[in-house]
C-alpha cells in the first residue's frame, strides 16, 4: 500500500487548515476533495469571525480574499406584517482590524487550497473517498476507488453528514433533532446598490440575521449577508422541527416565502440569482460533539460537530479553521513522539478544550435546548412588533401615555407564566 | 510510437455563467478541454497496444494554474508533459498557436502521431489541427472515430454521412479525434499521486526559436456574441387539453418536435 504521513478527507476549511499548517512544517499532506474543486460543496453564506483565529496563520488574513467586513450587525423579528429590527452600527467593529467579514466559499476555500499547494501539499478535487481502513482497532489509512493510500494519521474534515466517520465508529449517525437545513441564494447586485441598501460605506458590509414568520414558526431563522457585488440570502429551519410540524409547506418554500415579503423585497430587488445551494447544518452543540481523535485519526470541523448558533452569533467556520490548526499541531507533535496512537494525537482535544472552540461550545450549552422553545420563533417576535406598533401609533382619539401604551405590551404579550418559564431557560445563556 | 498529444485547458464551462452578456471566468477553476481528453485517452490506447511514449503539449494562455491542470493529462496516463509559457501566447491566434504547436512538436526527439480534439471546449473554432498539419508537411485525418496503430501506419475510421469511410496514414500523420471514440478514463487517486512525478518541460518561446513579434494577430475578434433572440410569447387558451393540443401543434409547426 501506498503511503503518506498525513491524508486529509475534504478541503474545507477544517481540512485545509489542518494541511496548510502541516505543509508548512514540512509534512508530507494530500488532501482529498469530493467536490470538483475546493469549496464546491460548501453552502456557508456567510461571515467569518477573524477574530478568534487571527493568531493562527497570521500571514493568511491579510490576504485572504475575503468581502465585506462587517460594520453593521442587524436583527430583525418579524411577526406578522410588521418586523422591528435592532441595528448596532459600531466603530468597533471594524475599528483596527476588523471582527468578522462576509465571505464567498467557493472564492476562499480554493484561495486557501492554492495557499496549500504553495506549501508543498497536493489537493486533489474530484476524489470521493469510499472508507476509512481500519486494521487492528486503529485508522490506517483511506480507500478511494480500488486505491487504498495508507497514513500516519487521517484528519476527517469531511463535514457534516459523517459518511465516513459514521460507518467507520469514529462519531454517531448525525440525529435529526441536532441539525437543521440552511437554503441559500447568491444574488447579484451592484456595490453601489448594495452600500445603498445597508447604509454602508464603500467596502464595508452588514450581516442581518432574521427571527420569527421567515420560518413560519419553527425552530430557525433567515440570515443575509452582503458580499462585494452579491448578498448571500438564506432561511435555516431545524430537520426535527420541519418533519414534526406536518404542515404543506416544503421547507426550500420558506426562502421563496421569505423573499416575497414585502420588507424584503426591496432588498433583493433587481438581483440577479446567480448561485442556489442548500445543505446541513450540525446544531448539536456541545453535548454532541464526539470524542475528536483515536489511534490515527482526529476528527475537525463540522464532521466533529464544532458549530455553534447562538441567535446572535452563528459561528462555524472559525472553529474549523481552529480545529484544523490544533490537528496540525497535534499531528506535528505525534510525529516528533513518533505516536501515533490515541495517546500520541490526545493533545488535540486537550488544545481544543483550552481554546475558544469547546470553551465557547460549554458556555452555549444552554442553546440547543432553548432553541427548542417554539415560543421563540413565533410568540415573541411578533409580540416585540406589536409592541412598537403600539408605541408608534397615533391612532384618531387622544393617544395613551407612552409609558402606559408599552405596559399594555408589555403585560398582554409578556406577563405570562409561560415567558417567564422561557426567562428561567434563558438565565444559562 | 511515439505520439503528441495537443490538449488545452480552459475555464469549466460548466462553472462559467454569463453576466451582461460577457462570461464571468473570475474563481473558475480551469480544466483539460473535454475532447482533448478523448485524444488523450485515444493516445494511450494506442501506446498500450503498439508501445510508445505519449506526451501531452499545451500553450498556456495566461493561466497561472496550467502546471496544475496538466497534471490531469498525466494522471490519465500521459508519460511527459511539455508546456510552451510565454506571456505572448495570452495574446495569440489560431494562426499563432499552430506555430507554436508546430515549432515545439519539432523540437520534441519523435512524433509520429499527432493527436488532437476536434475543437476546445471554449472557442471551438478547429482551425488548429489542419494548420499545424500543414505547417509540418503532415497528412491529417478529421473527425476519427476509431484509431489504431497499423505498423508504419495509422489507421482511422469516420463517419461520413452514410458511410463509415477507414483511411489509412503513413506516419508521421495528425489526426483528430469526436467525442464517440471513447469515454476517458477518470484517473484513479494512484495515478494522481504518481502524476506529480512525471517529467513536465516549460518552454518559452524563445526555447523554441520563436520570437514573439513575429505571432501578433492577424485577426481581431470584433464581437463572439450570439444573436439575440425575442421568445415568442405565445398564450394559448382553452380547456387543458384544448391548449395541450395548441401546444403540441405549435412545437410540431417550429420543427422543435416531430421531424
Amino acid at each position: 500500500m501506498e503511503k503518506v504521513e498525513c491524508i486529509v478527507v475534504g478541503g474545507g476549511l477544517a481540512g485545509l487548515s489542518a494541511a496548510y499548517g502541516l505543509a508548512g512544517a514540512g509534512a508530507e499532506v494530500m488532501v482529498l476533495e469530493r467536490g470538483d474543486y475546493a469549496g464546491a460543496k460548501n453552502v456557508t453564506g456567510g461571515r467569518l469571525y477573524v477574530s478568534p483565529i487571527r493568531g493562527f496563520y497570521p500571514e493568511l488574513w491579510e490576504e485572504a480574499p475575503f468581502e465585506r467586513p462587517v460594520a453593521r450587525e442587524l436583527i430583525t423579528m418579524m411577526g406578522d406584517g410588521a418586523h422591528t429590527t435592532f441595528e448596532l452600527a459600531s466603530d468597533h467593529l471594524v475599528a483596527g482590524p476588523p471582527q468578522s467579514y462576509t465571505v464567498v466559499r467557493a472564492r476562499l476555500d480554493q484561495w486557501l487550497a492554492e495557499k496549500v499547494g504553495e506549501k508543498g501539499g497536493m489537493v486533489v478535487p474530484g476524489m470521493k473517498v469510499d472508507e476509512l481502513l481500519r486494521k487492528d482497532g486503529r485508522i490506517v489509512g483511506i480507500r478511494a476507488g480500488e486505491d487504498e493510500i495508507g497514513a500516519d494519521v487521517v484528519v476527517v474534515a469531511e463535514g457534516v453528514l459523517r459518511l465516513l466517520a459514521e460507518p467507520a465508529g469514529l462519531a454517531a449517525r448525525p440525529d435529526e433533532k441536532d441539525h437543521a437545513l440552511g437554503y441559500k441564494e447568491v444574488i447579484e447586485l451592484p456595490a453601489g446598490v448594495i452600500e445603498d441598501r445597508w447604509n454602508l460605506n464603500p467596502g464595508e458590509g452588514a450581516a442581518q440575521l432574521f427571527l420569527g414568520t421567515v420560518t413560519d414558526g419553527m425552530m430557525g431563522g433567515g440570515f443575509l449577508y452582503t458580499n462585494k457585488e452579491s448578498i448571500s440570502l438564506g432561511v435555516v429551519v431545524g430537520m426535527h422541527a420541519m418533519k414534526a410540524d406536518g404542515r404543506e409547506i416544503e421547507s426550500h418554500q420558506l426562502l421563496e416565502r421569505f423573499k416575497e415579503l414585502p420588507q424584503i423585497k426591496p432588498l433583493v430587488a433587481g438581483g440577479t440569482v446567480a448561485e442556489y445551494s442548500a445543505h446541513a447544518i450540525p446544531e448539536g452543540g456541545i453535548a454532541k460533539v464526539p470524542r475528536l481523535y483515536g489511534d490515527g485519526y482526529v476528527l475537525a470541523g463540522d464532521a466533529a460537530g464544532l458549530s455553534l448558533n447562538a441567535l446572535v452569533t452563528v459561528r462555524g467556520m472559525d472553529f474549523a479553521i481552529a480545529s484544523g490548526y490544533h490537528a496540525a499541531q497535534a499531528m506535528l507533535r505525534a510525529k516528533a513522539a513518533g505516536d501515533f496512537s490515541a495517546a500520541g494525537l490526545a493533545s488535540y482535544e486537550a488544545a481544543l478544550r483550552d481554546s475558544f472552540v469547546l470553551k465557547d461550545l460549554e458556555t452555549a450549552r444552554a442553546y440547543p435546548q432553548f432553541m427548542e422553545v417554539p415560543r421563540l420563533f413565533r410568540q415573541y417576535p411578533t409580540a416585540v412588533s406589536r409592541l412598537f406598533e403600539d408605541v408608534f401609533t397615533v391612532g384618531p382619539g387622544p393617544t395613551p401615555p407612552l409609558v402606559k401604551k408599552a405596559w399594555r405590551g408589555v403585560k398582554r404579550d409578556f406577563l405570562r407564566p409561560s415567558t417567564l418559564q422561557d426567562a428561567w431557560l434563558a438565565r444559562k445563556l | 510510437m511515439d505520439i503528441v498529444v495537443c490538449v488545452k485547458t480552459n475555464p469549466d464551462p460548466q462553472m462559467v455563467r454569463i453576466k451582461d452578456r460577457e462570461p464571468v471566468i473570475e474563481a473558475v477553476p480551469f480544466k483539460l478541454g473535454d475532447l482533448d481528453k478523448n485524444a488523450l485517452e485515444t493516445a494511450i490506447q494506442v501506446r498500450d497496444a503498439a508501445g510508445g511514449k505519449v506526451v501531452a503539449l499545451t500553450v498556456a494562455e495566461t493561466n497561472r494554474k496550467i502546471k496544475e491542470t496538466i497534471k490531469d493529462a498525466l494522471a490519465m496516463g500521459a508519460d511527459e508533459a511539455v508546456i510552451v509559457d510565454d506571456p505572448a501566447a495570452a495574446t495569440l491566434d489560431q494562426a499563432g498557436v499552430a506555430t507554436v504547436i508546430a515549432a515545439a512538436v519539432k523540437k520534441l526527439p519523435a512524433c509520429d502521431l499527432l493527436l488532437f480534439g476536434e475543437g476546445s471546449s471554449d472557442n471551438y473554432t478547429g482551425q488548429v489541427p489542419s494548420r499545424v498539419a500543414e505547417k509540418l508537411g503532415v497528412p491529417q485525418v478529421g473527425y476519427a472515430r476509431k484509431v489504431e496503430a497499423a505498423g508504419d501506419a495509422v489507421r482511422c475510421e469516420r463517419s461520413m454521412d452514410e458511410m463509415i469511410e477507414t483511411l489509412e496514414l503513413p506516419l508521421p500523420a495528425a489526426v483528430t479525434v469526436v467525442s464517440e471514440i471513447n469515454e476517458p478514463r477518470i484517473p484513479s487517486l494512484m495515478h494522481i499521486m504518481k502524476a506529480g512525478s512525471k517529467p513536465t518541460q516549460v518552454w518559452s518561446l524563445a526555447d523554441i526559436g520563436l520570437d514573439a513579434g513575429a505571432l501578433a494577430p492577424k485577426q481581431e475578434v470584433l464581437s463572439n456574441l450570439a444573436e439575440e433572440q425575442d421568445r415568442k410569447h405565445i398564450v394559448f387558451e382553452g380547456t387543458v387539453a384544448e391548449q395541450a393540443e395548441a401546444f403540441v401543434n405549435a412545437l410540431v409547426k417550429e420543427g422543435v418536435v416531430g421531424r
